[in-house]
């Protein structure tokens, strides 16, 4: 990193590359090579990876990788993966990789035997497991456990959350009734909805925070517990019956009254957005069962060896990443969607908000120096037949240039519970293929995939070349989606590389939370006046106060 | 008339008598079990005033003869299933191997308790033949409505016959079977195949019903300080209620009460519909099987790990050694997942329970009851053997490291277990 970024050869050569290709629509790229589709997709396992409908051609993947060896790519992977300091402003290293490793691998860091502490969680997460879904987790009355409610925010619920929604068709048949909810803002909105319709008897939370210091978790942590508190009377073993609590800090936990044998351990080296592998995944693996979560894991440490030891070429992670430095950085697009085609993977674009954004949207590189080029884009989604009827018109015919990722599996509704109306719903995801492939093809091709398209007003036409790239399922299954999680989690952290920045700190999110403490004892009364307030801040103080008066 | 009767329940053993006693030739085809054993030694499994002494009778005049299942049935073609709720597979392939099943016209009485709708699925087997036979046969239903401790009674002098036929001729012979059984009045209810089915399933319903309501009853008399005894004497006073299947207690269990049977069959499904009440009434049953359990994890504060807790009767019900759906199952269950070391006693199911169980550290079998509560914390009555009625209280007291009773059949009287210095929990007892 002696030089500028910008200054390098190989970003200079990238630059240039562009601009002769920029005049290039991808309708002709496409008219042009009929084998487009041949060198412009890769596999892996249950991922096919398809990015021909990006704005690039042959020439662009090799001198990709010219920037990535410039920027010590294969160097810090292996920092990555053995271990070494790669978060320097909070002196950690990142190794959520380590927490999906086979039980036989050895991992032994100065002196420490990491996997044994993992698979020790995980073994300790078993058993949590198989005492809830089988209904022998009794509550303070001796009820089985019916509703587990995941109280955590950030890191701590959309990972969970996601994983979740995205399996539900991966519960075992037969399956206990457990049925398992999430709470994260700091409002009380969730939970005062949730607890109105729970059976305070059945009901077991899980307080899920790293530091267990987060003010929005504790607060409805406190609400949960005043809850049973008020419904049960003070019984023996209230907080052991009905709280546990996954955090890297044992005596915080310790303080607020979590049980020992309710506490599960994560470590310093995980970051909160890369946890759902650790025992904060702990809802996921109530939900499908222990088994369905070591295949998410195995899905995922599948992703990091192919990451670890594929050739670029042919390495999913560094080329969903470098194409991500193309668009952003070449082509000059700030703007990103996630779109999946499966409503099971509604929350997906939520996840990957955060881990896109709070690990790469950032200004100062590793050297302390303000950076004169973009990072991270700005990510946002929802389902893709939903956005149809929401945002497509902009990626359509509005201004912007956006780039796109279309997710969706191949086949669905080969579960047994679908059975009787396997048929019906068979046909819906039909059409939802059917709508994936037609609109990337329409935002990719425009006028061209139109037939007559030039007898029709410009308002009713179609620009086209929006890049997008299609990750093809063979099916939704805990091992598909860990391997296409990890994909993201290494996609970011290439990215990271490429831009000279530490994509495992979040020094952005922590400032606001210390100035809302002045806020809110002026809210309370503690103090007259807000320090320094600005007139915007102070005005609507001054109104919310004279509501409460 | 010579007919073939299948199954060793009581209503098959009680079937099989009767109708040997009056002049037919009876052959009783037992599947293989302890029942069976017992039979070959010329024991009767059922303790059923008389049954024992007329099938005796009955075998030594030669007029019923045992056989194994799948021993040939003799030429009248009249077959009767009498089989466990759970053996409809094995009726399904009886049927289906009868010799000439499509040239001679058997009749089958279906006695069994399946889940409604069966009877014609046993028939379509009966009559799945490659041309339509000539002479079809028929499967009707027939109920089996025993009174338990009164069975044979209840067959030779019934109150009613639920007769489920669709062929007049298949009416007729059952008919006539029974005449000697119908003689005070005609008894005889003749319905469709599946209507007599459904009303068994109504009886069963009506009768789990009563017992979940009081078991509903007594949960909440446990929390109001009001004793359900009083209650379920008072409410049976009312002629309108009746007494019967008014005894709270810790859930209820066996075959025919399971939700297989309770449930309708595939020829019913696709009508979208379901029985609400009976569901939920189920699902009372499975919590309350678990009441004794909640008692004590509150008796001793949520803290159980390590304890040992004595059991008497596994069995669904007394005078079986059957365990299908019996509360002691569950219980069980929740003892070991807190890590409970369980002694149990039961003067029959020992041996089903150990084969339920398998080889397990936290699980001591023991022939003598007062050797099961030596140094338990606890004692839990679940199935109310008349042997577990009156037990020597100081030698319990004695043997026992708490003295706590849990009387999941509220079998014994509260005021005088505390007089004989027992902490006593029953089911909505005070």
């Amino acid at each position: 990193m002696s030089s500028s970024l910008t200054h390098k050869p190989a970003w200079q050569a990238l630059m240039q590359h562009a601009a002769e290709l920029r005049s290039s629509h991808l309708a002709e790229l496409f008219a042009a090579d009929a084998g487009r589709f041949d060198s412009l997709h890769r596999t892996f396992g249950p991922l096919l990876f398809d990015f021909s409908k990006q704005r690039l051609d042959a020439r662009t993947l090799p001198l990709l990788f010219d920037l990535a060896a410039e920027q010590g790519l294969a160097e810090h992977m292996s920092e990555l993966f053995s271990g070494a300091a790669v978060n320097p402003s909070e002196g950690r290293a990142a190794m959520h990789w380590a927490l999906r490793l086979p039980a036989e691998h050895g991992c032994v860091l100065a002196g420490e035997d990491i996997n044994a502490q993992v698979q020790a969680q995980l073994q300790r997460m078993d058993d949590i497991v198989q005492k809830v879904r089988s209904g022998q987790w009794r509550g303070a009355t001796g009820e089985a456990i019916t509703d587990v409610v995941n109280i955590g925010v950030g890191g701590s619920d959309l990972g969970p959350l996601m994983v979740t929604e995205a399996l539900t068709d991966s519960r075992p048949a037969n399956d206990s009734p457990l049925r398992v909810h999430f709470a994260s803002t700091m409002d009380g909105s969730q939970v005062s909805q949730l607890l109105g319709g729970l059976n305070p008897h059945a009901t077991l939370f899980i307080i899920s925070s790293k530091s267990f210091s987060t003010i929005d978790t504790l607060s409805n942590a406190a609400t949960a517990r005043g809850w049973l508190e008020r419904e049960l009377g003070e019984l023996p073993g209230l907080l052991a019956c009905h709280f546990i609590g996954v955090s890297a800090a044992a005596e915080r936990m310790m303080e607020w009254g979590i049980a020992p044998a309710n506490q599960l351990a994560l470590w310093e080296w995980v970051g909160g957005r890369f946890s759902l592998w650790s025992a904060i995944g702990l809802p996921i693996a109530l939900s499908i069962g222990m088994a369905g979560f070591r295949e998410l894991l195995a899905g995922a440490h599948a992703m990091d060896e192919h990451f670890r030891q594929t050739p670029w070429a042919d390495n999913l992670p560094v080329l969903l990443g470098l194409i991500g430095i193309w668009n952003t950085n070449m082509l000059g697009i700030n703007a990103h969607a996630v779109l999946p085609y499966d409503g099971r993977l509604k929350e997906l674009p939520n996840y990957l908000e955060q881990l896109e954004m709070e690990s790469n949207g950032k200004s100062v590189n590793l050297a302390g120096d303000t950076v004169d080029y973009a990072t991270c884009p700005i990510v946002w989604g929802t389902i893709g037949p939903n956005a149809q009827h929401a945002f497509y018109q902009l990626l359509h015919q509005g201004t912007e240039p956006v780039t796109c990722d279309f997710i969706v599996p191949a086949r669905r509704y080969r579960e047994a519970q679908h059975s009787l109306a396997v048929a019906e719903l068979r046909a819906q995801h039909e059409l939802a293929l059917a709508n994936c492939l037609a609109q990337s093809r329409l935002l990719a091709l425009g006028d061209a995939a139109v037939e007559d398209a030039d007898t029709l007003p410009r308002n009713r036409r179609y620009r086209g070349n929006q890049p997008s790239s299609t990750l093809l399922l063979d099916e939704l299954t805990p091992y598909s989606l860990g391997a296409l999680i990890a994909l993201y989690e290494h996609k970011v952290f290439v990215q990271s590389v490429i831009w000279e920045i530490n994509p495992f700190d979040q020094w952005g999110v922590e400032m606001g939370k210390r100035i809302a403490v002045d806020a809110l004892a002026c809210i309370r009364g503690d103090i007259k006046r807000l320090p320094g307030a600005d007139a915007s801040t102070a005005g609507l103080l001054a109104r919310i106060m004279a509501g409460s008066a | 008339m010579q007919v073939d009767v299948y199954g060793d329940t009581l209503c098959a053993l009680v079937s099989a008598t009767a109708l040997a006693s009056t002049g037919n030739q009876v052959q009783l085809h037992l599947p293989a079990g302890p029942h069976a054993e017992q039979l070959q030694r010329g024991e009767c499994p059922f303790r059923e005033a008389g049954l024992a002494d007329l099938m005796a009778e009955q075998l030594q005049g030669g007029r019923l003869m045992l056989a194994p299942l799948a021993a040939p049935p003799q030429p009248s073609a009249v077959i009767w299933l009498a089989l466990n709720p759970d053996s409809m597979p094995e009726a399904l392939s009886l049927i289906a191997a009868l010799p000439e099943r499509c040239t001679r016209r058997w009749l089958v009485v279906n006695q069994s308790t399946f889940a409604v709708g069966s009877s014609e699925l046993l028939q379509q087997t009966l009559l799945d033949c490659d041309t339509p036979p000539v002479n079809p046969g028929a499967v009707v239903s027939l109920p089996d409505l025993l009174i338990e401790g009164n069975a044979l009674q209840s067959f030779m002098r019934a109150d009613s016959w639920l007769l489920g036929a669709d062929a007049d001729w298949a009416r007729q012979l059952v008919t006539e079977l029974l005449r000697p059984f119908n003689r005070r009045r005609d008894a005889i209810m003749p319905m469709r195949p599946r209507e007599a089915e459904f009303t068994k399933l109504a009886i069963t319903g009506m009768l789990a019903t009563r017992l979940s309501y009081m078991n509903d009853m007594a949960n909440l008399a446990d929390s109001l300080d009001v004793d359900i005894e009083q209650v379920r004497q008072g409410m049976g006073a009312d002629r309108r209620i009746g007494d019967a299947y008014l005894y709270p207690g810790c859930g209820f269990g066996g075959l025919s009460f399971s939700r297989d049977v309770m449930s309708l069959a595939s020829t019913l499904e696709g009508s979208g519909l379901a029985a609400q009440l009976l569901d939920e009434v189920l699902n009372i049953n499975e919590r309350q099987k678990e009441v004794l359990f909640r008692k004590l994890w509150r008796h001793y504060g949520t803290d159980l790990r390590g304890r040992k807790v004595a059991l008497w009767g596994v069995a669904f019900k007394p005078e079986t050694s059957r365990i299908n759906n019996a509360p002691a199952l569950k219980l069980l269950e929740a003892l070991w997942a807190q890590g409970v070391e369980v002694h149990v006693h039961d003067p029959r199911a020992l041996d089903t329970l150990a084969r339920w169980a398998g080889e397990r550290d936290d699980l001591v079998l023991h022939q003598d009851p007062y050797a099961a509560v030596a140094g338990a914390d606890a004692l839990m009555l679940v199935t109310e053997w008349k042997a577990y009625w009156s037990p020597d209280l100081p030698r319990l007291r004695e043997l026992m490291a708490a003295p706590l009773l849990l009387d999941g059949r509220n079998v014994w009287d509260p005021a005088f277990m505390k007089q004989n210095g027992f902490t006593y929990y029953g089911i909505g007892r005070r």
